[in-house]
Order: structure tokens, then sequence, then C-alpha cells
């Protein structure tokens, strides 16, 4: 009779552990496809970067400070890896971008010129699709987080390998007033 | 209906009402079917009675033919409509930062890029069409995208991918068949009951049942397709509010949506390939002006002032 009984049990614990298990791979599958959609639009950012400093170089040759900041926020961009070192590095990447741009209101020749107004286009709408992008990646790692560290997936979620993921937040960094020059 | 101050219980609230306007025009299509059948039954054996199951048969036909004839008009209309409004689908070379935005709404609403179409015309307006999530079609006139800023278009896109993941699209097409079969049944009502007919029973049976009914009749037969059109409209105004409010959700920025309204009450305007038919489907009523005020009651759209005024609200 005990026998039977504890036969239940195992099987019990066994049915729960392969549902949990299954659960959490669904889980940390759909924050991993939720990332990759984030970082191709960080790598378009990160390759349009050098093309747009590229072409307002000769005309903005005044403001070699702002560009070499974003140039250099462009770089320690793409070095960063993983959602906790790329946010913060991204956000300071946004606001030089948002710099530059307020710069180029100054210099008419810029926003008359084809390929500035493309390139512009183009991180514009790159820099809104990873945020849009970014609220359904922290939805799923906080649906995700959750699911593993409630009671009772606790007492095994870690054993079974599952550990937490980073939530991808781009903290807006001292906010730097652009100059504007008043002529 | 009081003004709410979050998109989620906006929607909750446009849910709601709008199936309750669903069941009352499902309700009004059974009791056409039920009067008929009754009447038809009366004909034929001399005497109406009040529990008539030809009546209750006419009913359940009255629902079955709405539901196929829904099933048609899923299919088929979503092409015809846009072989009515001649839009011409474009990539993204041909308007880059159009294609851009509906790309970025479709990350932010979860919604499979749907097909995105230029009309060549100098009025501002946009319209969506699709039978399914995932078969979409987002179409603007050439003077939106040369009037409005960047963040206005946005609104005015994800208002447009808000009638989609919504499946607003779906939805009127079924409303409106509902209506038609109503209005087509009322109208061989009447044909078929003539004064004279309605004359002679009153005088054979004097003050009995039957000549109730034929008066009942009567009166739905003329009130029924003026109620159903009532009703068809407060469910596109109920789903106005409710593609504003998700648009607000899309992009988390109502001034967009706000100032893009703006300029469309300001410079709206009737153009070429428009028709009643297809009026329902644009973010502002295409044909009628807005100097002219339309009976509230028989209007496509919300007020533009109001629908302001509640992404206002939301805002706060």
């Amino acid at each position: 009779m005990s026998f039977w009984i504890v036969l239940g049990i195992l099987v019990a614990v066994g049915l729960w552990l392969i549902a949990l298990y299954n659960g959490l791979v669904g889980a940390r599958n759909q924050s991993q496809t939720a990332w990759s959609q984030i970082d191709v639009q960080l790598k378009r950012r990160h390759d349009l970067i050098p093309n747009l400093v590229q072409v307002v170089k000769d005309a903005m040759g005044y403001e070699q400070e702002t560009l070499t900041k974003i140039v250099q926020a462009r770089n320690a961009a793409a070095a960063a890896s993983g959602p906790a070192q790329a946010g913060p590095a991204e956000a300071a990447l946004s606001q030089a971008t948002r710099g530059l741009f307020a710069l180029m209101e100054n210099y008419p020749q810029l926003k008359a010129n084809d390929n500035v107004k493309q390139l512009q286009e183009e991180l514009t709408t790159t820099e809104n699709k990873i945020s849009f992008a970014r609220q359904f990646y922290n939805d799923s790692v906080n649906s995700y987080n959750t699911r593993r560290q409630t009671f009772p997936a606790v007492l095994a979620a870690a054993s079974l390998g599952f550990g937490p993921i980073e939530l991808f937040n781009m903290p807006e960094a001292e906010r730097e007033v652009p100059k504007v020059a008043l002529r | 209906m009081a003004a709410t101050t979050d998109f989620v219980a906006a929607q909750k609230q446009n849910r709601r009402n709008t199936m309750v306007l669903l069941a009352g025009l499902t309700a009004l299509a059974a009791l056409v079917g039920y009067l008929i059948g009754a009447l038809l039954e009366g004909e034929a054996s001399g005497a109406l009675p009040l529990v008539s199951s030809a009546g209750l048969f006419a009913a359940a036909l009255m629902g079955a033919v709405s539901v196929g004839w829904s099933a048609i008009s899923l299919a088929m209309g979503d092409k015809m409509v846009l072989a009515m409004s001649g839009a011409k689908e474009i990539d993204k070379a041909v308007a880059p930062q159009l294609y851009n935005v509906v790309e970025e709404i479709s990350i932010a609403s979860g919604v499979p890029m749907p097909k995105v179409m230029v009309l060549e015309t100098e009025a501002l307006n946009a319209f969506a069409t699709g039978n399914r999530v995932g078969n979409g079609t987002i179409a603007v006139t050439r003077g939106l995208l040369d009037t409005l800023s960047r963040d206005e278009l946005q609104g005015v896109v994800a208002h447009e991918m808000a009638h989609l993941a919504n499946l607003d699209t779906r939805y009127m097409v079924v409303v409106g068949v509902t209506v038609g079969l109503i209005a087509l049944v009322c109208d061989m009502a009447l044909r078929t009951l003539n004064w004279g007919s309605v004359q002679r029973r009153s005088d054979s049976k004097g003050s009995s049942g039957g000549g109730i009914l034929v008066v009942v009749l009567l009166v739905v037969a003329i009130l029924a397709p003026l109620a159903a059109k009532a009703v068809q409209m407060a469910v596109s105004r109920q789903r106005e509010y409710l593609a504003d409010a998700t648009s607000v959700q899309f992009t988390r920025n109502p001034t967009g949506l706000i100032s893009a309204l703006g300029k469309l009450a300001e410079k709206a305007a009737p153009f070429p390939g428009v028709s009643r038919a297809t009026q329902h489907l644009f973010i502002v009523n295409p044909v009628q002006t807005f100097t002219a005020k339309t009976p509230a009651l028989l209007a496509t759209h919300p007020d533009i002032e109001d629908r302001i005024a509640r992404l206002r609200n939301l805002g706060r």
C-alpha cells in the first residue's frame, strides 16, 4: 500500500518537473527571440552612425567635439555585450545622436542634403524600433523571471539550469543641455 | 458615457458596448424574421397564431443567411474595397518614412507587417482593411504624407493598425451585412403587405390578435432599418474611440495623433473613389464635410473635437 503511495508521489513530482521545465524553456526562448530582434536593430544603428558622421564631417568642421563624442559612444555601444551592459551604452548613444541632430539644425545645407535626410530617417526609425521592441523584450523577461522565482518553481528552477535574465533598460544619462548658438 | 482616463479601461468599455450593440442587431433581425414568418403562416391558415412555428423558422433563417452572407463578404470584401479605392501598393524605396513608421508600429503592436498603400489624392485621410490578423492593408493619401510630421503620421498609422489589431475591419463587415439584410427583408415585407390587405383583414377579424400583428409588422418594417442603421453607426463610432485609445497604447504619445486629427479636421475633403459603402473605414469621414454638422445618430465617426478631447484626457 505504502509502496503505491510513494510511487504516486514520485510520478506527481515527475510530471510537475516536466511541466515546469517545458514552461521555463518556452518563456526563456521567447525572451531570447525578443532580444535577437533588438540586437538586429542595435547593429543597424551601429552601422548607420559612421555613415552619418562621414557625410556631415566636412560641413560640421567646427563641431569636432560632438562628432568625436558620438563616434566614441557608438564604439562603446558596439563593444557592449548583453542587455545589462548594452542598456546604458545605448542610452548614451541615443543622447549623443539627439545632440548631433540638434546641432545639424544650424546647417541648412545639411538639412537640404538627400543623403543626410535619408540617414536621419533611418536612424530615427531604428531608434523607435529599439524602444518598441524593448517593451516586448522586458515584458517577456519579467514573465520568465516571475515564473522561475515564484514558489514552488523557485525550489527547482536553479538546479534545472534556469538562471535569471537581465532586463534591457536604457536609463536617461545626465542630460547635457545642447549648445545653441544664437545668431 | 463618461470619458475614461486610461486606455486599458477605454478598450474594455468599448468592447462591452460593441457586444451589446451587436446583440441588439441580431435580436432585431430575428424579430423581423419572426413577424414575417408569423404573418405568412396566418395568411395560409386564415388565423394568426401568437406563437408561430413558421415565425421561429424565419427567425432562424435570418440568422443563417446573415452568417452565410457575412462569410462571403469577408472572403471578397477586402479585395473589392482596395480595387474601389484605387490605392497602389508601395515598397520602402518609394516612401521610406511611411514604410518605416508602419514597421515601427508593427513591432509595437505585435501585428504582422501589413501591406502599405498610397492613395494619389490631395485629401488628408487613411484607412485599413483586412479580414484576419496577418492579412492587413494600411493605406494613406498622398496629401497626408505631404502634410503630416513624422510623429503625426505615426499616430495615424497606429490608429489604423489598431483597427487591424482589434479586428474592427472584419467586425464592421459583419455588422454591415446584418444591417443590409434587415433593410432588404423589411423592404420586401412592406411590398408584400399593402394597405388593402390590412384593411380587409381588420374588417373581417375586427380587433383580433391578427390585426395587431399586422400593425406591429408595419411599424417594425418601417422602423427596423432605421434603428439598425443607427446601431451600425454607433458601433462604428465606438470603434473609432477604441482605435484612438489603442493608437496611444502603441505609440505612448498622444500628442502625435491629437495634432494629426487637428490637421485632418481643417483639411479633410471629399475625394474621388470614395463611396458611402467604404466611408466607415477611414480615419475621418471622407464623404461628409466637417462644416456641415451631420446628425450625431447617423454619423460614421465621432466629432473630431470630441475625439481630441478624449485623447487629451488619456495624456493626463
